[in-house]
């Protein structure tokens, strides 16, 4: 492609980056860099440069690719983006990462409708009454000031999403400046207990996964293809484990009680009773047979008729993975989110790490991460502790001033915690954002953000795979709307506000980036390189590839402590186990404003636009519902309505509603579609860290007597093939896959 | 192109593929997905949507089955009589087959669709009239009826978002038939390019935006004729003939332990996409 061919040119002449963006057409960039002095696109009309004299590497016609790190989740993915004629057009994976190796999933691809969201906000917003009023940045900053004046430390919160890099290190210098304590990073959905789990048994929180070197992967709900940790990278490593080695395919078990887009790719797919993972990991390493000492000690009890009452797995089916376990080493076994999201959920990723353990896997598909040599930029990793932490502070009217950026609590928090109620508490809240989300709407002042594809930044991925890297996120285009800011710009604003002399070297954070790099070139592997040329390569590079340094792995899952709670009794007042499903592209909702992602079937259910309920149909049947019966669902908490979908792949003792719709504010794509199971969910924590059990919440649904027309890609032929054989399928034993290419 | 111009000049614009009147010569576009490899994640669909400025129709569209989609991925279960889809759904991607005797294009009373030197089924969007004949003739339902002008409708592409479409591909208007082109604008300037260089584009050297975005390799595209084309490779070592509506391989008394097949093939179209079944262990 003509397009590829301009990237290599490229690659060898190293140029300024800041004339670029000053050539995309407008001369204002320079300026907008420097965060301050609002330029629109329309100033400096007049001074835009002619094609006839543009630079060599502009060529109208032909996209330029740029690199860039993805921002759509925390996975760390490079990306290469199309530029042409200044604007960002598609994005592209960046081939040399080890990360992604050039692929993207869609969630990626929709960074471009982030950018080109019509429902970004624009100008900083002033709340008055129930409207927001714009305001000039300088009243901005002045405001904050005066609302900090006299705060103390205890009284001031910052919650945020999950940050790394430059910004974390900035944002915590800030909060030290403010000489608060209270910041709470917070993710909605994170594998929070299974890092707690895993420093326990392996000494690390998050090891490196081999999935190409397995031969077995047994996966306890664990989405690693779909929304699990950094599922392009795995999709890539599954794609050589199911070619295998001399043509001996890799198997994958997947054991959840609601199908994953991980469990639809399976060999074998087991419907376990909700919550009973950790019994079917002892039943299996009973009948291996191969542990000893208190572990075989541990294990007595799990002989097979016992697990199969308590999992509903067949005694037949424990048989076979064991003896498939016994035949094919190494293998991988893992906890997911279906493992960890209950009471016991410790213990259930506990008995998942001793498998692996007396399978002989640790250090085998189980490697010791690397990490990079800065501490300080290694990413801070949200939980769900931190805002309950944050909700009951909120609770006890202890924040005067409370900051919010990347995270959404309003929508994501669970409805027990009444979390809007208390963040109204708060004496003054402000918002760093994107739209007007829902946590937004309750700010009283809202400060509009670049998008990822305007901002500058540094990122470094929990999850590394060979070697570390440290990733650059650079603008793709200019800025779209004249008067968003970067979130690196606007805390650097605030930090000069407290410590004006330090900071006074910066004139924006495009400069604290570049000299934060520069001063530490020697180990980023630019030692005796002059800086400009060290610079522009790393922007052109897109990534900062390092030695990294190597944390052991230990062995010590272990037998101490572990008990699994006997099998939970049933509800009658609330029958059914409530299980949020987590999807590819909408996770936790932060981007269900992007058309694509609303518009790109749900892969099991293929359905669009708008939530579901999922039953089995058995249960269905039983309840005398059908497809499209608006149900509710209700909790001890509250309930939502929605539109009923039978899917098989689902336990009957349990239904499952996708998070990430149900929006009630996030623009013209988001708004009014779906409902939020977030708003049923009980507060339940898990035992050992105290992480929200978001698998515990019970609930019971009835018919309301309204039926809709389920909106999905799904023929009128359901799931049927009709005997044709369209997608075509064989088992092993009947394929050579040695002969393949 | 008039009416007696077109009638003179029929058995140009529908030469019979794929005999031999029209040798493939340099080129013939093909594809082979394997569906072991295919997770079903749908990135290959949004990557399409962002390469071919593909509308995005919304829900009461949608609902009407007036979805756009050039690349979709279907997804089966059809184990009759078992509780759970205990071997996992079965997931396949499915765009134009870009038939080489392709029933949507002898049904075209203005030969809007036609058959391009390089193997593809193409469509003229400044020609078609919306009979939408071409639709109800394609076995694998992959063609799609602007059923709204879709560039000017404020909730498909509000202004900002305008800026995102791709200016190599057209955007297009009501009453218009489309579908997947196998990214003929990434093919064509690569074609240039070679051609400019006085050679045949280089296996690698231009892919489609599905396979560039797929996570997991399981698609690969590339010059048929080309024998040192993965695709090319793989089509020979499956044993799956372009030319034929019934491989040799599937006629043998042993079963073939060969996964390669085309869809309906039954039906003479001679699509130019082979796929690889899906494999399930036999041992769990």
């Amino acid at each position: 492609m003509i397009d590829s061919g301009s990237v290599k040119q490229m690659a060898g002449h190293p140029f300024d980056r800041r004339d670029f963006l000053k050539v995309l057409g407008w001369s204002g960039a320079a300026v907008a860099l420097s965060g301050c002095g609002n330029t629109s696109v329309e100033d400096g009309r007049e001074t835009v440069v002619s094609y006839v004299e543009a630079n060599d590497y502009m060529v109208p016609g032909v996209g330029v690719y740029f690199n860039s790190t993805c921002a759509q989740c925390d996975a760390g993915c490079s990306i290469n983006g199309r530029v042409r004629e200044g604007r960002v057009l598609k994005l592209e994976g960046n081939p040399d990462s080890a990360i992604n190796k050039g692929r993207l999933c869609g969630l990626g691809q929709a960074g471009v409708q982030h950018h080109y969201n019509p429902d970004r906000v624009r100008e900083p917003l002033l709340r008055n009454g129930n409207k927001g009023e714009a305001i000039s940045w300088e009243k901005a900053y002045a405001l904050i000031a005066e609302k900090l004046a006299g705060v103390s430390g205890e009284e001031i919160a910052f919650l945020s999403g999950g940050v790394s890099g430059h910004l974390k290190v900035l944002l915590g210098n800030y909060l030290d400046s403010l000489g608060t304590k209270n910041h709470f990073v917070y993710e909605a959905i994170a594998p929070s207990v299974v890092r707690a789990a895993n420093l326990k048994a392996f000494g690390v929180e998050m090891p490196r996964y081999r999935f190409d070197k397995a031969q077995v992967v047994l996966s306890f709900g664990a989405d690693f293809l779909g929304s699990w940790v950094s599922p392009v990278h795995f999709s890539q490593q599954y794609a050589q484990f199911r070619k295998g080695v001399n043509g001996q395919r890799g198997v994958l078990i997947q054991v959840e009680s609601k199908m994953t887009l991980t469990g639809a790719n399976a060999d074998r797919w087991l419907a376990v009773k909700p919550g009973t993972e950790g019994v079917l990991a002892l039943g299996i390493i009973n009948a291996l047979g191969m542990a000893t000492g208190e572990v075989a000690e541990l294990v007595k009890g799990y002989d097979k008729a016992r697990v199969s009452r308590e999992t509903g797995v067949s005694t037949g089916q424990i048989d076979k993975i064991a003896a498939l376990l016994k035949l094919r080493s190494p293998s991988l076994v893992l906890a997911g989110n279906a493992a960890e999201g209950y009471a016991h959920g410790s213990q259930n990723a506990a008995a998942i790490n001793l498998l692996n353990q007396v399978l002989g896997n640790v250090g085998k598909t189980i490697e010791a991460p690397v990490s990079v040599p800065f501490p300080q930029m290694v990413p801070s990793k949200g939980n769900t502790v931190a805002l309950k932490n944050m909700n009951d502070g909120l609770a006890a009217g202890k924040y005067k001033v409370v900051f919010n950026f990347a995270a959404n609590p309003v929508f994501t928090a669970p409805g027990a915690f009444k979390f809007k109620d208390n963040f109204a508490k708060a004496g003054f809240k402000v918002a760093f954002a994107h739209y007007l989300d829902e946590t937004a709407l309750q700010a009283d002042l809202v400060l509009p953000l670049d998008s990822a594809l305007e901002d500058w930044g540094t990122q470094v991925p929990e999850y590394m795979t060979e070697g570390a890297q440290i990733n650059i996120q650079q603008p793709l285009m200019e800025r779209l709307h004249a008067n968003t800011r970067g979130m690196g710009d606007i805390l650097l604003g605030l930090i000069k506000q407290k410590k004006a002399d330090e900071y006074k070297g910066f004139e924006d954070y495009y400069a604290y980036l570049r000299g934060a790099v520069l001063q530490n070139k020697g180990a980023l592997g630019g030692g005796g390189v002059e800086d400009d040329t060290f610079w522009n390569d790393t922007l052109t590079q897109g990534i900062v590839k390092l030695a990294g340094t190597t944390t052991s792995l230990a062995a010590h899952a272990s037998a101490a402590g572990l008990v699994l709670p006997a099998a939970a009794e049933a509800d009658e007042h609330f029958p059914l186990h409530l299980i949020p499903g987590v999807t590819a592209s909408l996770r936790d909702g932060r981007h269900t404003n992007q058309p694509w992602l609303q518009e790109s079937p749900d892969p099991l259910t293929t359905i669009v636009w708008d939530s579901w309920v999922e039953i089995h149909p058995k249960k269905a049947a039983e309840l005398g519902i059908v497809e499209g019966d608006i149900v509710q669902v209700t909790s001890k908490t509250g309930s939502v309505k929605a539109q009923v979908y039978l899917f098989p792949g689902i336990h009957p003792e349990a239904i499952s509603i996708p998070v990430g719709r149900g929006h009630d504010a996030m623009g013209r794509y988001a708004k009014g579609y779906g409902v939020n199971p977030f708003q049923i969910m009980d507060a339940v924590f898990e035992a050992a860290t105290g992480e929200l059990a978001m698998h515990e919440t019970r609930v019971k649904i009835s018919k309301t007597g309204q039926r809709v027309l389920v909106v999905k890609d799904e023929g009128s032929a359901g799931a049927l093939q009709m005997g044709r054989k369209i997608a075509g399928r064989v088992s092993t034993d009947q394929v050579d896959l040695s002969k393949e290419v | 192109m008039s009416v007696s111009n077109l009638l003179e000049n029929w058995a140009q614009v529908r030469h019979e593929h794929p005999n031999n009147d029209k040798p493939h010569d340099p080129y013939k576009w093909a594809m082979a997905i394997d569906l072991d490899a295919c997770t079903g994640c749908n990135a290959c669909s949004i990557a399409c949507y962002a390469e071919n400025n593909i509308p995005v129709v919304g829900k009461e569209r949608f609902q009407h089955g007036q979805q756009m989609h050039w690349m979709r991925v279907e997804r089966y279960w059809d184990e009759d009589g078992r509780e759970f889809p205990d071997q996992g759904f079965q997931f396949l991607p499915m765009m134009c087959q870009q038939c080489e005797a392709a029933p949507c294009e002898t049904v075209c009373p203005v030969a809007a669709t036609n058959h391009t030197a390089d193997g593809l089924n193409s469509q003229i969007y400044n020609r078609c009239i919306g009979s939408r004949y071409c639709s109800a003739n394609c076995p694998f339902k992959v063609r799609y009826f602007n059923w709204y002008d879709y560039p000017t409708d404020e909730m498909v592409w509000p202004a900002e978002m305008q800026q995102q479409m791709n200016p190599d591909v057209s955007v297009r208007s009501k009453g218009v038939m489309e579908k997947c082109t196998f990214c003929v604008q990434r093919l064509s300037a690569a074609k240039v390019k070679a051609k400019g260089e006085g050679r045949i584009v280089a296996e690698g050297e231009v892919q489609t935006a599905c396979q560039q975005a797929c996570p997991t390799s399981a698609i690969s595209f590339g010059n048929l004729v080309n024998p040192d084309s993965r695709v090319h490779k793989q089509w020979a070592a499956q044993q799956v003939e372009l030319d034929k509506d019934k491989q040799a391989k599937n006629e043998e008394e042993e079963a073939s332990e060969l996964r390669g097949y085309r869809i309906l093939e039954e039906l003479r179209a001679y699509p130019s996409v082979m796929y690889l079944e899906r494999v399930r262990e036999s041992a769990v």
